[in-house]
């Protein structure tokens, strides 16, 4: 009967705790499970409890994995649980454990196909060597490269599939108007290494640039509309990028917050998880212990480093440094810069350019961004900062470098569209009076231009517009052969300023060249440098090895800004060329495996391998401003300038996002242009923003309260947690006092706990009187130990019919008329009787000791009538008001010396229990409680759940259980024997004894405890359970008990509680048993039940 | 994935003279330390030794085959997180008192760092993570503590790599997902599943520049 209740028991824990406190039940259960388990299979028939235990069964059946019980245990647990199941839940039922096991057939084939697409996952297998390899920081990089092959391959199915596709099936073919035919002068060098080199001649004149793409507003059968998707493509591949990015860092930024916690554990983290426990090697294992060695050795540095140092120099070095990567940077800005102005002037002065002219921006741009960052880590060196700190400088440095690089590049770029533009805008603002002449001039030049002859009609206006301020300003057709020389090299030009094209062609180049230096670098400077490095060293006078030149670092800083940077130009330029993000795939191909391959091959593993976890969003973050900034200079040249007349999708047009505006107009019902005009209108848009502004405040100002609630939480928390350890600390310390105060006990004598134990020796019919139940902890550690030997001890003396136990006393009518008018008088003479006594009779004096906290209520109450010692005596214990009552019972358990095997464990367990304050008073409830249920109440308050564990524990632990629970009884007890104290002189002289002779007499007695009716008595139990069961029972409750139950049940308010104690003794104490006549009554009867239960659970 | 082996197989050819295949009539068998401590995945860990004791039934290193389907089961990487970390403390937990206590600590950072540290150091770095970890200030950690640290690990948290919680007890690696609860209630020999251990998966991640050679 008893393991049924408690897996019924149990079960209401299931119910009510969380996942959390799983464990620590099982580590109970564990103990527990066959019993319970065994008579579970006999329970009642009552259905709802056969449903619950099913239930139960079925989430032991679930998690049973999660319990650390040995295997033989689960197993059998396990087996159980299903023949329970089996049995209770009927054939019927059975089909649900068909959709089970088709649920376990899913789930398993989800599994294995899970593990299926891990294998297409590419380069899944790489990364994972490189990570075992060379840690997850270098890992990260790959990953990230990864990550990036991802967004372009989208991005290049979006221009391939929108752009590049249509522009090939259904635009018009190569050749068939002039934008897409190779001009004549520069047809015969179209094929040139050089001109193929800087993408001219075909490749200019293809579906890579821009200036290839047709202005015809619909293309094939289907009307598709090539400039409007080529606008939409070219924002799409922004938008897209924009979103993919922040929802990963969302995602990241989500996860990194969930983790940040203001603890910091660094060096239980560096000792406790430093092992990789999948470290199968010899090799690896050595060196995982020289990286773990390293981690602490830096980890102690880290804490002492702050004090030895030189501030002053320290702060100069860093100035100097800080001035030297300022001047690099401008030195680097400054020097693109007037490459390009150099290449631009170069351009306009030079027919014939060499390839280094050509080449010159490209490869000075891809210089500075390989030499910089090597001269920024040379001069961080000068810094001495944290590793960590200074990977974050030299990424912030390299990051605007190479933004200074591209910007400058740009910058210069634009600066020539610009000056392009102009060309254009003086030719155009010409144009409308040289039509006229335009056509005689062309006419009459005919002969002698190949190039007129060769195009047809329709050309005529655009050429028109194209002629140069210069050719504008040809008078006269009397020079025309050298108009038609001038015309020819001009048109040819203009024809090639296509300035879309011409970006595009610039960052096309200069992805090409970068790609091509990545290369040179990983053999230069990794691979040669390897080889040299490696078999040079023998021959060498130094050790190439470990002295100068080594082997090569992978340094994630530079490598990751390299792919932010590569990522840039993809960005900037894929507007102009769609091709772009197809040509980065391709590389990113190449450098993913390239890099790899060097990585495993000639680099060594960076010295300070930094945790990738927390630095991945800090490449997002990177990558999201470049993105941010690559799109501004894009879409700063969209926004502003006028497309080129002659070439592109967009030529003709005023502006390029002219081809929504004319799509909405054309082809959309007028409704819709209308509204798209309110919705563009100031009208809409000013108050938009605003609305926009506001959501964003008010979305901040949420996530501000969220973090400070979230904070204070946290620290709620804290406090709680800390409140518990203190009250455990403090039983610690108490305990540690208590064996002092034992030790120095018996030998010694005098000391303030000898004399009131020995004063209560002399006075044991003061028991009920007693009233200070805010004991010194140690006081009742000196009880506990002396208690601890009354149960092996022989003496029948104290044993005899008469307890001193305040339960078991009290119900006694008899001896307690007498004690009132003994208390005073008695407890003082017996005072000083004790002390010369006490040497003598140590035997009895521990019996005494027994019932000790109850003396020193009645002790308590009897000082202030005595005055004098008495008070005083009392004094330091009063002044300790920090523990509370159910310490003893605490101590006394985890201190019992006969058990001294057990206890220790039992200690572990109660504190795996994580209160073990709280444990203890409730199973004194349990204890109290356990009786009237046998006695046939059979239903149990939900609230006593932790009872069972409890007590089953003890049961396990203690096959003589009541030593287990000695505790209790005087817990409670007492507290019924302060509220009993005005009750005139029914409870006589109690003499001493062990609790178990307590009850034994109380069993000797059946008279008391029959004379009162059961039903009282099985109320009882309940009441000290829990407050909530408190209404219940409010009727028989008396102030006093409700108190108890307070202050039992809400081991939290232990101040509090005693607060309640103290005043409640004092004032009580004067008050006769007028107020408290009826109900005390009642509370002897349950005090009777209440020790009969103790009877029955215990023995 | 492809040689199905059962881990009683393994735990069969640990000592092949000792252990019979038939398991029906349940003999008490035991494989001794030695044996369960050459394991490949077992035998460069530093805690083998502890990891055999906490799992054996007397606490010797000597393991029945319950005790072996415990180990792997919890080092598994199914394992959940709460047990991981249980076992982690008492694996740390070398004088099996409840308490991980300073003598405890030292024993583990000695054990981690196969001695390299010096006194002081070692005592050091006792301290601080006694400091940091040590709620109740008694001068130890409880499995509360530990588990409060344990549980926040950053390597605990990032559930999305496959390297979770592999800083605790990441384990033996079974990698088709070791045990599963289903598979507890038949005979191991016909349901524990795994693959032979595969330790070349992950080797050391540092090695100091100049040590390692290019291949």
């Amino acid at each position: 009967m008893k393991p049924a209740r408690a897996s019924q028991r149990y079960r209401s824990i299931r119910r009510n705790t969380g996942q959390r406190s799983l464990y620590q039940e099982s580590l109970l259960l564990g103990k527990l499970d066959d019993s319970f388990n065994a008579d579970e299979t006999g329970d009642s028939n009552d259905p709802e409890q056969i449903f619950q235990n099913i239930q139960f069964q079925k989430d032991l059946i679930a998690n049973i994995r999660c319990r650390p019980w040995t295997m033989r245990q689960k197993l059998g647990a396990l087996r159980r649980a299903k023949e329970i199941v089996l049995k209770f839940e009927g054939r019927l039922t059975r089909t649900r454990g068909y959709q089970a096991a088709g649920a376990e057939l899913w789930r398993k084939f989800a599994r294995g196909a899970c593990n299926f697409m891990v294998t297409f996952i590419p380069w899944e297998m790489r990364i994972k060597k490189i990570e075992s390899h060379f840690g997850s920081g270098v890992a990260s990089y790959f990953i990230f490269l990864r990550w990036l092959f991802g967004i372009n391959i989208v991005l290049t199915i979006m221009t391939g599939a929108f752009i590049v596709i249509p522009e090939l099936i259904a635009g018009q073919p190569f050749g068939s108007t002039d934008s897409k035919t190779i001009p004549t002068e520069s047809f015969m060098s179209a094929q040139d290494l050089d001109t193929v080199w800087s993408l001219g001649g075909y490749l200019q004149y293809s579906v890579l640039f821009y200036g290839y793409y047709g202005r015809e507003r619909r293309i094939g059968s289907a009307g598709y509309r090539l400039p409007l998707a080529y606008f939409l493509v070219g924002m799409a591949v922004f938008a897209y990028s924009f979103i993919i990015l922040l929802k990963k860092m969302a995602k990241n930024s989500c996860t990194s917050l969930a983790r940040a916690s203001n603890e910091n554990y660094t060096f239980c983290w560096r000792v406790f998880c430093a092992w990789d426990y999948l470290i199968g090697n010899p090799e690896a294992a050595e060196s995982k212990t020289a990286a773990i060695v390293n981690s602490i050795r830096e980890a102690i540095l880290e804490e002492q480093k702050e004090k030895s140092k030189n501030p002053a120099v320290t702060v100069c070095l860093r100035v100097i440094a800080n001035i030297l990567v300022l001047l690099s940077l401008a030195g680097s800005i400054y020097l693109i810069y007037f490459v390009v102005d150099r290449s631009q002037k170069l351009e306009q002065s030079k027919k014939e350019l060499t390839l280094w002219e050509k080449n010159e921006v490209s490869v000075v741009v891809s210089l500075v961004t390989m030499l910089a960052p090597s001269a920024f880590d040379l001069i961080a060196a000068l810094e001495m900062y944290h590793p960590r700190t200074t990977l974050r400088f030299q990424l912030a440095r390299v990051l605007v470098l190479y933004l200074g690089n591209l910007y400058s590049l740009i910058i210069a770029l634009l600066d020539k569209v610009n000056s392009m533009s102009a060309e254009e805008a003086a030719t155009s603002s010409n144009a409308s009076h040289w039509t006229g002449s335009n056509a005689f001039f062309a006419a009459s030049v005919a002969p002698e231009g190949e190039k007129w002859a060769t195009r047809g009609p329709g050309t005529g206006l655009g050429r028109s517009g194209m002629w140069t301020p210069e050719e504008a300003g040809l008078p006269t057709p009397p020079l025309p052969l050298a108009g038609a020389n001038k015309t020819a090299i001009y048109t040819q030009s203009l024809q090639d300023q296509c300035w879309e094209t011409y970006v595009g062609q610039e960052m096309l180049k200069l992805s090409i060249i970068d790609m091509l230096f990545t290369v040179a670098s990983i053999l230069l400077i990794d691979f040669f440098r390897g080889l040299f490095v490696r078999y040079l060293s023998d021959y060498w006078c130094w050790d190439l090895e470990s002295k100068f030149p080594e082997y090569g670092e992978f340094k994630i800083a530079e490598n990751v800004l390299h792919l932010v940077y590569n990522q840039g130009m993809i960005w900037m330029g894929a507007f102009f060329s769609p091709c772009l993000p197809a040509f980065n795939v391709l590389k990113l191909i190449g450098l993913m495996y390239l890099r790899s391959w060097a990585v495993l091959t000639c680099n060594v593993p960076h010295q300070q391998v930094f945790r990738a976890s927390r630095s991945n969003n800090f490449y997002l973050a990177m990558l999201l401003f470049m993105l941010f900034l690559c799109m501004l200079p894009t879409v700063f040249a969209i926004a502003r300038y006028k497309p080129s007349l002659n070439c592109g999708p967009f030529s003709g047009q005023e502006k390029m996002y002219d081809v929504v505006s004319e799509t909405i107009e054309e082809d959309f019902p007028a409704w819709f242009g209308s509204v798209v005009g309110y919705i563009s209108s100031p009208v809409v848009i000013l108050p938009a923003t605003l609305l926009l502004f506001m959501v964003i405040y008010y979305l901040q100002s949420i996530a501000r309260s969220l973090k400070l609630s979230n904070q204070q939480l946290r620290m709620q928390i804290q406090n709680a947690r800390s409140e518990d350890k203190k009250k455990v600390a403090q039983m610690v310390e108490a305990r540690i006092q208590t064996q002092d105060e034992s030790s120095k006990r018996l030998p010694k004598d005098g000391d303030l706990g000898s004399q009131l134990s020995s004063a209560h020796s002399g006075t044991p019919q003061s028991n009920g009187a007693v009233v200070s139940w805010d004991s010194c902890s140690s006081e009742s550690g000196r009880v506990e130990a002396a208690a601890q030997h009354t149960p092996p001890s022989p003496q029948p003396g104290p044993r005899g019919p008469s307890s001193p136990l305040p339960g078991t006393s009290k119900p006694r009518p008899g001896p307690d008329a007498n004690r009132r008018p003994r208390g005073p008088c008695r407890s003082t003479g017996d005072r000083h009787r004790s002390r010369p006594r006490s040497p003598v009779m140590l035997t009895k004096r521990i019996e005494d000791a027994h019932s000790e906290p109850l003396f020193r209520k009645g002790y308590q109450h009897i000082s202030p009538p005595l005055g004098g010692p008495g008070p005083s005596a009392w004094a330091p214990c009063g002044s300790r008001p920090q523990a509370p009552s159910y310490y003893i019972i605490n101590e006394r358990d985890s201190h019992k010396n006969p058990h001294p095997t057990f206890w220790p464990e039992r200690h572990f367990r109660m504190d795996a229990l994580g209160d073990p304050v709280e444990v203890y008073p409730r199973s004194t409830r349990q204890a109290v409680s356990r009786g009237p249920r046998l006695g046939g109440s059979p239903q149990l308050s939900e609230e006593d759940e932790d009872a069972p564990r409890r007590q089953l524990m003890e049961g396990s632990f203690h096959p003589h259980a009541p030593a287990g629970l000695r505790g209790a009884p005087h817990f409670y007890v007492g507290e019924r024997s302060e509220r009993q104290t005005p009750a005139p002189k029914r409870q006589g002289r109690v003499p001493h004894g062990s609790w178990s002779d307590g009850l034994e007499t109380q069993l000797d007695r059946p008279g008391y405890v029959h004379k009162k009716p059961r039903s009282r008595g099985s109320q009882y139990p309940q009441h000290p359970s829990n407050l909530r069961d408190r209404p219940e029972f409010e009727p028989p409750l008396t102030e006093s008990d409700s108190m108890s139950a307070a202050s039992s049940s809400d081991q939290r308010d232990s101040s509090r509680e005693r607060y309640f104690w103290v005043p409640r003794g004092k004032g009580r104490f004067p008050r006769p048993a007028l107020q408290l006549g009826g109900r005390k009554a009642t509370s002897r009867q349950e005090l009777i039940a209440d020790l009969n239960d103790l009877v029955c659970s215990n023995v | 994935m492809g040689s199905h082996r059962g881990l009683f197989y393994r735990y069969q050819d640990l000592a092949p003279q000792l252990v019979p295949l038939d398991y029906t009539s349940c003999p008490d068998v035991k494989v001794p330390y030695e044996l369960i401590g050459s394991m490949p995945e077992l035998k460069d860990n530093p805690f083998r030794q502890r990891i055999a004791q906490v799992f054996s039934d007397d606490g010797d290193g000597h393991m029945t085959l319950d005790n072996f389907l415990d180990m792997f089961s919890v080092m598994s990487e199914m394992a959940p997180r709460d047990l991981k970390a249980y076992y982690a403390f008492k694996i740390y937990d070398f004088n099996d008192d409840g308490y991980i206590c300073a003598w405890d600590l030292e024993q583990t950072v000695t054990k981690l760092t196969r001695g390299e540290l010096s006194a002081e150091e070692v005592s050091l770095v006792c301290e601080k993570v006694l400091g940091e970890a040590d709620g109740d200030h008694d001068g130890r950690l409880s499995l509360e503590d530990f588990q409060n640290m344990i549980l926040r690990a950053p390597d605990f948290l990032s559930g999305q790599r496959v390297q979770l919680c592999l800083a605790v007890l990441g384990g033996i690696k079974a990698p088709t997902g070791g045990l599963r609860a289903s598979e507890y209630r038949g005979r191991p020999a016909t349901c524990f599943c795994t693959s032979p251990p595969s330790t070349s998966a992950s080797e050391g991640t540092v090695e100091k520049p100049g040590q390692r050679r290019p291949a």
